[in-house]
């Protein structure tokens, strides 16, 4: 009877300081996740836009669509109008055209145009029709993309400043240019923000020296 | 600022695609995170670009456009802010000649009336929802079979600056045979018009130049506060009373008032003096000048008593050293007086001088004869049409019943307005009119100063301005951005000479906001006697024995009533009495304590034909005896909506009871005097109700002397204003210094500022009280209304208050006006005692305080020697969708459980260095003006880098006026104020000042 | 082993009792069937906790605003509540840890008592700091642990984040010391368990206690060694709190005398909370034997000195504030005595300087009824100390422009009943399950007539329990 109570007490004491061990450590170790880091997200877009295309095999530079970034707070989405610049006139991949072609050429008849899924849904965001052609009968709805990076609204984080100073779109938005679709990579923390602003201030970007700002305010305000 | 301005044109001719619609898609995507701000973020956030982006839009940039501020008829410039297609904040045009820069506080709160969601949405037809198809058909309809039977067509409106819309206006009723242009101000100041017309021989409202003046005597105008052009005139008084140069040019300035305003809290001199004394004051003076100019007065004026004698008499010696260079000014709507002051005046030469006539004012254009004589019209139902715009006669005036009654017989009365009023009700029609910020519009407030209104966002409420509902009747269907080009390249393009061709003068005018043409010539004649002496014998048949008289005066925030729907205008603590959120009667202590009323108490005003109102009393220091003061512009239908604007729970007291209103009408209370309306009302009775109603202020305790416990001795007084009269500061630049504390410590200095130290210093001389800041903070930085509740809770949230004390001499009652915000002290008291690092410095000398790190102990607001920290108490509403799009994006919205306080504006800096960083240059000085200091109408306000020496804040830091308050306890604030110098000295010695000066 | 009696000192426990009456008198109380007069005051007492518990959470659903706070004055009721707890409760550890190594053995029979008092007190008081915050879902952020904000630590120089750490180990030591005190205790119900579950209960909490020297041995050094550690507590605790008030820089809170005033108060208001205590369990209980009008009068003589002391303060205050020349001290106690909130301060020092001076007669010292109703006035005084103390100098402080006044809502009031039902809810069920007086030590200090009470497997029983002599 005692010595199962001694028994009972010791194991019971045991567990306890084991299990608030292996919480404090896993704290470090593990790759526990806090309620708003979304490292890693990466949702299906209305529109499979490929930054792997364009900004990679293309080799578009990213601020031709994301011109705000130099200038504003937010890099911003590029209008629909932008994209028209080129779609307008690109349709669809050159394979299917030339899928197209061939085919016409046995049917010995003139292509006909070919239209991408996903461009049709471009079309009608803009208010034309799935060949992309006018239609006063449609209107223009507006694409509703899903925003990957989001920080909290209390954190006030300013592209303009960042990329004037020589800050790399890759340092923080990872390998846009090979991603199919757009994926969070870094995990948007303070510290994340605060250790990059250290080494910035040590270290200089691109070997200039930079005052990179440590204050609270500079983001909180 | 000027090459950062934008026009509105380019949006003219927007696709379709930015419409409405879209642009409330972006508000709502960029303003979601405002809102949010502390919230979880839901990983499902949508992000909708533009379709097609406007040229010179880019999202999260700024625009600004310079345009006209309509919160009054003064016709100030401003600049608007906007961020993602939405107006977020006015402030004042730098360049605009009349506000140069400043823009008062109802100015800047009228942003708030855009997004309202209470305004017409649509045209009511017999008070049912409309189309304007159908509105308009029907009422051209009844227009043609009045133009058949020649019919009475009546347009009443308030004062119209705009001369697009006063020709449009004329040659609309210029169709007709028989119809006429009343024009009236709620507040009126016909009679000052009047006046000129009798001396004069022309209807105008002169220019005043109170910078020229160098003796400004007052009576009862509340120039600083109410009366026609406040801020033009706050800038133009601080220009005449500055203390550079030797001997500095500092005006004296005497205010005789029956009330304390503003101006007088102001003046060097004040005489409190009942509205018969006012009288014989203004007579007084005219005699004794006439003496001094060798003249002889047609009529005998009776001598005054002593103490009034003694003043008039200084006044009198002061202003005829100064002839030419002085200035009367009189606020009483009362024509004999006006004629007399205008004598006062004409002796004094300061016509041409002081007061331009030529350059004559539009601020002002009311006509009571006319308006006495239509509503005469009405009563006897010889009106067919009435037309009623920017006015609310079935409010602000007396007999509003009768004259509903009367207007049943109207066939046609059509109103138009912004919202469904007091006067809408009774109308056939009502025309909604699209706020200010949605609009085209022109104005000239003052003979040649000519500038433009445009659009800043597209329309909320499919309304439709005036203009372009007249050139529909008139059946030509004309944009009012054409009908302004047009009429300005018919009349105004041609009274200027700089400009070649219209498009270069437009576009420059759209620019810049406004442009100086030549003013119209009007036939001055020289000064009429005649007219003088009947008014003089008008005067003295006034008995001075006592009686009891109330006194209505506009209210300094929400002035006639028409901001009554603007909730911060509402809550904005009245810079005398620091009252919120309702109007009162108040009187002096000795008047109460005769009729036995205590703070508070509910009285019946009883006033002869059975108008009576019910309001609470206020005892307040430095009022006439026999005059009761009450605030016009309370009382509004509809303000009910108010509410719940404060947070509900267990024991909150609504702000207003539902179907009641803010506050109680007083111009049932107004009273005919001939042919013009009388603010002075005799014949009240005042009847105790037994009820007591909580008056919520801002202020509890008044004075700079503890209150005395241990004996009448024992009220110290405490050091916390530096003041001065004019002489000693002259003889002495650091006078009335407090003794300097010594503040060596033994520990090493804690912070080094290797680039900026932000500062700030205020001057107290220039500081007239008049609350534009607290407005300007609270727009800027999201500053939510708490409701009246809260505030009689001492609860308000205001990062800017502005402390008002009085000091009792004798019979004279000095004021001063201390605006009170984050001192941001070097040696915070606050940020030791936060648990979790929420408010700390910066490398810059900014206090910082992070919101979505605050836990909410309130410790630091407990260690606050100023108490300038501000809690959320609740989870603070803050209004619909729409009334949320007026958020400035750049603030953190903060939640309830976290303290805020004054951040020196750092979204600002923040941002001036980035851009100068992406420019690749160095800030410069005035590259941040924190908000409260960008619209001070005083320029009392400087903010700046304290680090460069060459900043304008770092050379007033070194002034000898300038002090830190409460800088004993060691705290180094970061605000330095400067000493309070009121040109106070008795006549001799300021002479003698001036000479060793 | 028995106690040598004197002739000269009076018996510490009346009604000469063998070990097995000690034993009796107290186990039964928690053996029989609980009275109604516990049924009754213990459904109050829950009662009055719900009433708190449910304005606690409308206040945590609805904000601090629900509490007549204002911009002005940032802490009024809570703090108040809090530093009155966390004065109740340093009685207990005086007792128990510095009247122990003082061999004051007077404290025997009722420093059980006044240990779980001390703890509930405590827990009271614990409560404050968290749900007067803003935010309290936050509240864990006084704690310095690793995170992911570069890292963000505390603010090391806030008093708010010294009491954290005050309060935190100030429970974990009294908890700690108390439960050690009832392991001998505990194992004496185990033994005299009827029921399988009571001696499984009372099994498992007195972890396996055999009445062995050795384990006797062992429990006499750790006793002792609680004791120490806990006795710097007594003046460490309340000190800290002041500072909560001292290091500020406000008019009537910045000011040197607060950590002894503070303490010596604690010690005060500690003690009459145990003598009201006391007197209601000794009636109630019937332990008069146990808690003999010896002990009340010893209590009533410490309060007479720490009155005293207290009385001091304010007096040295007063002066201070003349003294210093200071405009802004000299007004905020003049404002305090004279002020809108005299009224108050007049109560606290009728209550806590004028009202002990009776105890100077031995007949009020002896008469339960009195010493009762005085020590009530006592706790009133001293809730209103911490409440002056707060109000005057936040209401009156350096610009007149921001003065102030306070208005307490009914959610100010209920939540304060409600940390009272909380207490005594504890308080209550301590009483019914555990052993209010230390059986063990009692009997270590009791004069014992050798009897051969009947029954030997009793004997043998009480045999096993014999402590050793203490020390």
């Amino acid at each position: 009877m005692k010595l199962l109570n001694n028994r009972m007490t010791t194991v019971v004491l045991l567990v306890a300081v084991v299990l608030t061990m292996s919480v404090f450590f896993t704290s470090f170790t593990s790759n526990m996740r806090l309620p708003d880091n979304h490292q890693g997200f990466e949702p299906v877009q209305p529109i499979a836009y490929s930054h792997r295309l364009h900004a990679g095999e293309l080799g578009i530079d990213c601020l031709h669509c994301h011109g705000g970034a130099e200038q504003s707070r937010t890099a911003g989405i590029p209008p629909a109008s932008t994209c028209m610049n080129c779609h307008q006139f690109v349709t669809a991949s050159i394979l299917s055209v030339r899928e197209e072609d061939k085919l016409a050429a046995k049917e010995s008849r003139p292509p006909r145009k070919i239209v991408s899924p996903d461009l049709q849904k471009l079309y009608r965001a803009v208010g034309l029709n799935e060949m992309g052609e006018r239609d006063i009968s449609l209107t223009a709805e507006g694409i509703e993309w899903i925003r990957v990076h989001s920080l909290p609204s209390f954190v006030y984080f300013n592209h303009s400043a960042h990329v004037n100073s020589g800050v790399a779109c890759q340092t923080c938005h990872g390998n846009v240019e090979t991603m199919e679709r757009v994926r969070q990579v870094s995990d948007l923390s303070m510290g994340w923000c605060v250790n990059c602003h250290r080494d910035a201030n040590a270290n200089g970007i691109n070997a200039k020296p930079v005052n990179a700002s440590i204050d609270c305010d500079a983001c909180h305000h | 600022m000027k090459d950062h301005l934008h026009t509105s044109e380019d949006q003219l001719n927007l696709p379709e695609e930015f419409s409405r619609r879209s642009f409330l898609k972006l508000a709502g995507f960029t303003f979601a995170g405002g809102v949010l701000a502390g919230c979880q973020q839901s990983n499902l956030e949508k992000a909708i670009p533009h379709l097609i982006k406007p040229e010179e839009l880019v999202p999260g940039v700024p625009l600004w456009y310079a345009s006209t501020c309509a919160g009054c008829s003064a016709g100030c410039g401003v600049l608007v802010k906007t961020r993602d297609g939405r107006p977020i904040k006015l402030e004042g045009n730098p360049e605009h000649p009349i506000s140069r820069g400043g823009l008062c506080a109802v100015g800047q709160a009228s942003l708030l009336g855009l997004y309202d969601s209470q305004r017409l949405g649509a045209p009511l037809a017999h008070g049912k929802e409309s189309t304007w198809e159908q509105v308009d058909a029907a009422i051209k309809a009844e227009l043609e079979g009045i133009r058949k039977r020649n019919g009475a067509v009546r347009f009443l409106t308030g004062t119209i600056t705009s001369p697009t819309t006063n020709e449009l206006v004329r040659r609309f009723l210029s169709t007709f045979k028989d119809a006429r242009h009343v024009v009236y101000d709620p507040v009126s100041s016909s009679a000052l018009l009047d006046a000129h017309e009798r001396t004069h021989g022309v209807r105008a409202l002169p220019q005043f130049r109170l910078e020229k003046a160098t003796t400004i005597v007052s009576l009862n105008a509340d120039f600083l506060g109410t009366w026609l052009s406040p801020v033009e005139f706050t800038k133009a008084y601080r220009q005449g009373r500055s203390l550079q140069g030797t001997p500095p040019v500092f005006s004296y300035h005497t205010q005789f008032e029956s009330r304390l305003s503003i101006t007088g809290s102001n003046a060097d001199e004040r005489v409190s003096v009942s509205p018969v004394e006012l009288a014989h004051v203004a007579s007084r003076l005219l005699s004794l000048l006439t003496e001094r100019a060798g003249r002889r007065l047609p009529v005998a004026v009776p001598l005054l008593d002593e103490r009034l004698e003694r003043c008039t008499t200084e006044c009198v010696e002061r202003l005829w050293r100064t002839k030419g260079k002085s200035l009367v000014v009189c606020g009483v709507n009362d024509v004999a007086i006006q004629v007399v002051v205008n004598a006062i005046n004409e002796v004094l030469g300061n016509y041409g001088s002081t007061i331009d006539l030529n350059r004559s004012s539009y601020q002002a254009q009311g006509n009571d004869t006319d308006l006495a004589k239509l509503l005469d019209e009405i009563r006897s139902g010889n009106v067919s049409a009435l037309f009623v715009d920017g006015v609310n006669p079935f409010y602000d005036l007396p007999g509003a019943q009768e004259l509903a009654a009367a207007c049943e017989t109207i066939p046609l009365p059509v109103s138009f307005g912004e919202r469904n009023d007091e006067t809408a009700e009774h109308m056939h029609y009502v025309l909604p009119q699209p706020h200010e910020l949605e609009r085209w519009n022109d104005s000239e407030a003052i003979a040649g100063i000519v500038s433009l209104t445009q659009p800043t966002i597209q329309p909320l409420r499919p309304a439709r301005p005036l203009m372009e509902t007249i050139s529909i009747w008139m059946g030509t269907k004309e944009s009012a951005y054409n009908l302004i080009r047009a009429e300005w390249e018919r009349s105004i393009f041609k009274r200027q000479t700089r400009e070649q061709s219209f498009t270069q003068f437009w576009n420059k005018t759209l620019h810049d906001g406004f442009a100086i043409v030549e003013p119209k010539r009007q036939a001055v004649s020289s000064f009429n006697p005649a007219a003088v002496a009947e008014s003089l014998r008008q005067l003295s048949t006034q008995s001075l024995q006592q009686k009891l008289f109330v006194e209505l005066h506009a209210s300094s925030t929400i002035l006639d009533g028409r901001h009554a729907h603007n909730a911060w205008l509402q809550e904005l603590p009245d810079p005398v009495t620091k009252i919120v959120w309702d109007n009162v009667a108040s009187l002096s202590r000795k008047r109460a304590e005769s009729l036995n009323l205590h703070e508070g108490d509910v009285v019946r005003l009883n006033r002869e034909g059975g108008r009576v109102i019910e309001l609470p009393i206020h005892i307040q220091q430095g009022h006439q005896d026999d005059v009761i003061s009450v605030s016009l512009g309370y009382g509004r239908k509809g303000t009910d909506r108010f509410h719940h604007v404060n947070p509900k729970w267990l024991q909150a007291k609504p702000t207003v009871e539902k179907g009641g209103t803010v506050g109680t009408n007083a111009a049932p209370l107004l009273e005919w005097k001939g042919k013009t309306l009388s603010y002075f009302v005799s014949g009240i009775e005042v009847e105790r109700t037994g009820t007591n109603r909580q008056i919520a202020v801002t202020q509890e305790y008044d004075f700079l002397t503890n209150p005395n416990l241990l004996g009448e001795s024992s009220g110290e007084k405490r050091n916390i204003i530096q003041q001065a009269s004019l002489a000693t500061f002259v003889a002495n630049p650091s006078a009335g210094s407090f003794p300097k504390p010594p503040l060596d410590s033994l520990w090493p200095e804690e912070h080094t500022y290797p680039g900026h130290r932000w500062g700030m210093v205020i001057d107290l001389t220039a500081c007239t009280g008049c609350s534009a800041c607290v407005i300007s903070c609270q727009v800027e930085n999201n500053i939510p209304v708490v409701g009246k509740d809260e505030v009689a809770r001492n609860r308000e949230l205001q990062w800017l208050r502005i402390d008002r004390y009085y000091e009792e001499e004798g019979e004279t009652l000095r004021v001063a006006h201390q605006p009170m915000l984050c001192q941001h002290c070097g040696n915070a008291p606050c940020e030791t005692v936060c648990p979790v690092l929420a408010t700390v410095h910066n490398s810059e000398g900014l206090n910082q305080q992070v919101y979505n790190r605050c836990v909410g102990t309130r410790y630091c607001a407990n260690n606050c020697p100023y108490k300038v920290r501000h809690f959320n108490w609740f989870q603070y509403p803050r209004g619909d969708e729409i009334a949320r799009m007026v958020l400035n994006p750049d603030v953190t919205v903060r939640d309830r459980g976290v303290m805020e306080k004054c951040t020196f504006c750092v979204q600002r800096i923040q941002l001036a260095k980035i851009e100068a960083k992406n420019e690749g240059r160095a800030l410069r000085d005035g590259d941040v003006k924190s908000a409260c200091q960008q619209s001070c109408p005083a320029d009392a306000i400087i903010f700046g880098d304290v680090n460069d020496p060459n900043s304008e804040v770092s050379r007033k830091m070194k002034d000898p006026r300038t002090y830190r308050v409460l800088e004993e306890l060691g705290v180094r604030p970061s605000i330095g104020y400067m000493t309070l110098v009121r040109n106070s000295d008795g006549i001799a010695v300021a002479e003698g000042g001036m000479k060793n000066g | 082993m028995a106690e040598i009696l004197s002739t000269l000192r009076p018996p510490l426990v009346l009604g000469n009792k063998s070990y097995a009456d000690i034993t009796d008198d107290v186990c039964s109380a928690l053996e029989r069937k609980s009275s109604t007069g516990w049924w009754t005051s213990f459904i109050i007492a829950v009662g009055v906790l719900i009433l708190g518990a449910i304005s606690v959470g409308y206040q945590l659903v609805t904000g601090v605003g629900v509490w007549g706070l204002n911009n002005t004055v940032g802490w009024a009721f809570d703090i108040t509540n809090f530093v009155f707890w966390i004065g109740i409760g340093h009685a207990g550890t005086l007792i128990s840890a510095i009247l122990f190594l003082f061999r004051q053995r007077w404290r025997t029979s009722i420093n059980r008592s006044a240990e779980a008092m001390t703890l509930f007190a405590v827990i009271c008081a614990g409560i404050f700091p968290i749900i007067h915050t803003g935010r309290p879902w936050f509240a864990y952020w006084f704690i310095p642990y690793p995170n992911f904000r570069g890292p963000l630590w505390v603010n090391f120089r806030s008093p708010l984040v010294w009491d954290m750490f005050a309060i935190g180990c100030y429970l974990t030591i009294s908890a700690l010391f108390w439960y050690v005190g009832l392991l001998p205790d505990l194992a004496t119900i185990r033994d005299r368990a009827k029921t399988m579950w009571r001696k499984k209960i009372f099994g498992f909490f007195s972890f396996g206690w055999d009445g062995s020297n050795r384990t006797w041995q062992r429990y006499e050094k750790l006793y002792l060694l609680l004791a120490g550690l806990a006795t710097p507590l007594v003046v460490s605790v309340h000190t800290i709190v002041s500072w909560d008030f001292a290091t500020s820089i406000i008019p009537g809170w910045h000011t040197t005398i607060f950590p002894p005033y503070f303490v010596a108060g604690a010690v005060f208001s500690g003690f009459a909370m145990v003598l009201m205590l006391m007197l209601i369990v000794r009636k109630v209980m019937n332990l008069e034997d146990y808690i003999t009008l010896h002990h009340i009068e010893n209590m009533t003589k410490v309060i007479i000195a720490t009155s005293g002391m207290v009385g001091l303060a304010y007096i040295t205050e007063l002066f201070v504030a003349y003294y210093s020349g200071n405009p802004y001290e000299r007004f905020a106690f003049i404002n305090r005595a004279l002020g809108p909130y005299g009224w108050a301060y007049w109560l606290m020092v009728t209550c806590n300087v004028v009202v002990p001076q009776f105890f100077w007669w031995k007949k009020i010292r002896r008469h339960v009824g009195m010493v009762f109703i005085l020590s009530i006035f006592i706790n009133v005084g001293m809730w209103f100390e911490r409440f002056v103390i707060i109000m005057t100098s936040l209401t009156r402080d350096f610009l007149p422009g921001s003065w102030s006044g306070f208005t307490p809502t009914i959610l100010d009031i209920t939540t304060l009943l409600g940390s009272f039902g909380l207490f005594f809810t504890l308080f209550l069920l301590f009483a019914r399950f555990l052993p209010m007086i230390a059986i063990g030590e009692v009997k270590g200090v009791a004069g014992v007539k050798r009897a051969t009470p009947p029954g030997a497997v009793e004997k043998r029983k009480e045999v096993a329990h014999e402590p050793a002599p203490v020390g």
